[in-house]
């Protein structure tokens, strides 16, 4: 006899178990409320601060950036995605003083892996949330971060 | 020749041609499909007598039961998909005569006994007669064929379990 | 009263004082064939969109919302997408079986349409022996996807036709059992009497237990029958890339897919007749006032509505539950539904010769 209970229990406990999957799934089928999907191009999902999409370089109103140009983020790179070309700007006391030229930024060797953000000692870049990349040319991907004519902060060292 | 007539040779000459295409191809797995369509052709024919049980008889036992194994055996067949040669004609002859002597056989049997006008009982293949008829122990009962029938598909089910069964061996300690 | 059996009446009055009787047969019959189309068509694209909407709420997405308002057409396209779609065959198909499967599956889908009782009066061919031909005739569709599974010449779409077949026929057995435990009560297999005989009452309220026993066994029967989630073996995505269709493109495909709908339409449809009286709306018993206002809503509605809530059901349980390994499909079949459909078939005799019924 224990045969027969054994397999009573075994369908009771089958039919039971798929009636709780269906419950749950059922509960969803019932609730259109509970949907979390958005529809993309219209509602763009808002990304969390942590999230890491690409490098960018923070200028204020005037124009001006945080950058030295003392590469410690193209050092700190373990892949060569930052190349920053220097040039020198002549003070009005005839002073030569390092700016950069062009802060190049390759988005398509970048990992997001944070070292260079952690490196910068002026916290000139940063990174952004944007998430959309997709592009049809991948010299897009190539892009120069400081804005043209912008120049150094007053009191960054 | 009215409708009815017509699709009697319709139905006909499907059932003789794909029967001719299932003997002739050179392909096995052709020749199952071939012989499939020519037994639905003759559910069909049933189907035209308003036999509409038997029809679907045929179609099950038939079609979803016989073909189904065929066709599954011609699977495990070594190159099912490949061209057989033709057969030999020391094969042929001996197969053609054979044919043709049954095919006479018939044909003289069918001319020698007339077919006669059909009776004015009136034919009534309703489901629940043959069920009756099946299982009536009185005249007209086909009882003792019926259980026999039901044996041997008994005996040929528990040979079958037989042969498949894996025999545990003795539990050694 | 104004009904489809009074109008399609009076069309058939008016054509027969028009033309003779063999040309009035000739020309229904046309139409039939081209209303059988039609619904085909239509339950296609209706039957795609409502599972792509469940399998979306059912894992809290949204399913199809940009090709019209909540994404109606979107079956439309996906159907002219697959009509301009090449056709493509390969080079070492068996090349007239290969092209006849699909049409083999989909002509075996229609005759199974003849028997259907759509709404009151309303029925291509009442044949005397109703539930029993759907069953005959459904085990055709296993010789068509045995064809293609074979003539695709890949071992993907053989060892799917191979599955298959095992599975239709081996659970074509407890489908069998569980109609025939109606059709114990009813006497009889005309689709018509057996909805007569729900006038008080349909068949799972009235056969106690054991009609609901063999609902769910007809249900989980139906479902392995007609090759769906979660008894899709004979296509499993994952292990066989597409089972018995992984060669076939463009319209044969669609023809394989919406054969597999019409399938569901017409399985859901037979046990809506067997189980749920069809087309006859809700009564209970004596209760005259009640069973009047029933009466109201069209017989149609009432088939309709039955039909599709049990093919959401068969669809619910596709997005619920995992695919099943081929040992326990034929453990669950032999194992379990064959014995307790039996057992079940047996109570319901008992309850049929004592009477019990209600």
């Amino acid at each position: 006899m224990s045969f027969l209970s054994n397999y009573i229990k075994e369908v009771y406990g089958a039919v039971s178990s798929l009636l709780i999957g269906m419950k749950r799934t059922g509960y969803y089928l019932t609730h259109n409320k509970e949907v979390i999907t958005e529809e993309y191009p219209e509602f763009k999902a808002k990304m969390a601060d942590r999230f890491r999409g690409e490098v960018v370089m923070t200028h204020d109103a005037q124009n001006e950036h945080a950058c030295t140009g003392c590469s410690a983020c193209e050092l700190a790179c373990p892949n060569g995605t930052i190349k920053i070309l220097n040039k020198f700007d002549i003070t009005p006391e005839g002073k030569k003083k390092k700016a950069i030229d062009s802060f190049v930024y390759h988005l398509e060797l970048c990992t997001m892996c944070n070292l260079c953000i952690v490196a910068c000692p002026t916290d000139a870049i940063k990174m952004s949330q944007n998430f959309e990349h997709s592009v049809y040319d991948r010299r897009l991907l190539t892009k120069q971060l400081n804005f043209p004519g912008s120049k150094l902060r007053e009191g960054v060292e | 020749m009215n409708v009815q007539e017509i699709i009697f040779y319709l139905i006909a000459a499907y059932i003789l041609g794909t029967g001719i295409m299932a003997v002739t191809t050179n392909r096995i797995f052709r020749a199952a499909i071939w012989l499939l369509f020519s037994l639905v052709g003759i559910a069909s024919l049933y189907f035209w007598m308003d036999l509409e049980f038997i029809a679907a008889i045929q179609i099950v036992v038939y079609v979803g039961g016989i073909v189904v194994l065929i066709i599954f055996s011609v699977f495990l067949t070594q190159k099912a998909g490949d061209e057989m040669p033709v057969a030999l004609k020391s094969r042929t002859l001996p197969a053609a005569f054979a044919s043709l002597f049954a095919l006479a056989f018939t044909a003289n049997i069918l001319l020698h006994h007339n077919f006669g006008s059909a009776s004015n009982v009136v034919f009534d293949p309703n489901m629940d007669k043959i069920g009756m008829a099946m299982l009536n122990t009185g005249d007209g009962g086909f009882i003792l064929p019926f259980e026999t029938v039901s044996m041997l598909l008994l005996a040929a089910l528990i040979g079958c379990i037989v042969i498949a069964m894996k025999i545990k061996k003795e539990e050694t300690q | 009263m104004f009904s489809i059996e009074n109008i399609l009446n009076s069309f058939h009055e008016w054509l027969s004082s028009m033309l003779n009787q063999n040309m009035v047969m000739l020309l229904e019959m046309t139409l039939i064939a081209f209303f059988a189309i039609t619904l085909f068509a239509t339950l296609g694209l209706v039957l795609v969109y409502l599972e792509r909407k469940v399998s979306a709420f059912i894992q809290i997405r949204k399913g199809p919302n940009r090709v019209g308002p909540f994404g109606i057409f979107q079956t439309t396209a996906d159907t002219l997408k697959l009509i301009v779609k090449e056709s493509f065959m390969p080079n070492s198909v068996d090349k007239f079986l290969y092209q006849l499967a699909p049409f083999i599956v989909m002509i075996t889908a229609m005759l199974l349409l003849a028997p259907l009782p759509f709404a009151r009066g309303v029925q291509i061919w009442n044949i005397n022996i109703g539930v029993f031909y759907v069953t005959a005739v459904s085990s055709l569709s296993v010789i068509g996807i045995l064809m293609a599974g074979w003539a695709s010449n890949n071992k993907y779409s053989l060892l799917g036709a191979m599955r298959s077949g095992a599975q239709i026929v081996s659970y074509e057995l407890s489908a069998g059992m569980a109609i025939l435990s109606i059709i114990v009560l009813t006497g009889s297999l005309n689709l018509q009497d057996i909805i007569a005989s729900q006038e008080n009452g349909w068949w799972i309220f009235k056969g106690h237990i054991p009609a609901i026993v063999a609902f769910v066994i007809y249900i989980i029967a139906v479902t392995a029958e007609t090759n769906r989630a979660p008894f899709d073996l004979a296509e499993a995505e994952s292990e066989l890339t597409g089972g018995f269709h992984t060669e076939y493109a463009g319209m044969r495909f669609a023809l394989f897919f919406l054969a597999e709908y019409i399938n569901i339409f017409i399985v859901c449809a037979i046990g809506a007749t067997l189980f749920f009286g069809g087309w006859m709306p809700f009564h209970i018993g004596n209760w005259e006032a009640f069973n009047h206002v029933m009466d109201f809503i069209p017989s149609s509605i009432w088939f309709f509505g039955k039909t599709f809530f049990l093919i959401i059901l068969i669809m619910w349980f596709r997005w619920t539950f995992p695919r099943l390994r081929v040992d326990q499909l034929l453990n669950l079949e032999w194992k379990y539904l064959l014995p307790i459909s039996m057992l079940n078939l047996l109570v319901m005799t008992l309850i049929a010769i004592k009477g019990w019924h209600f």
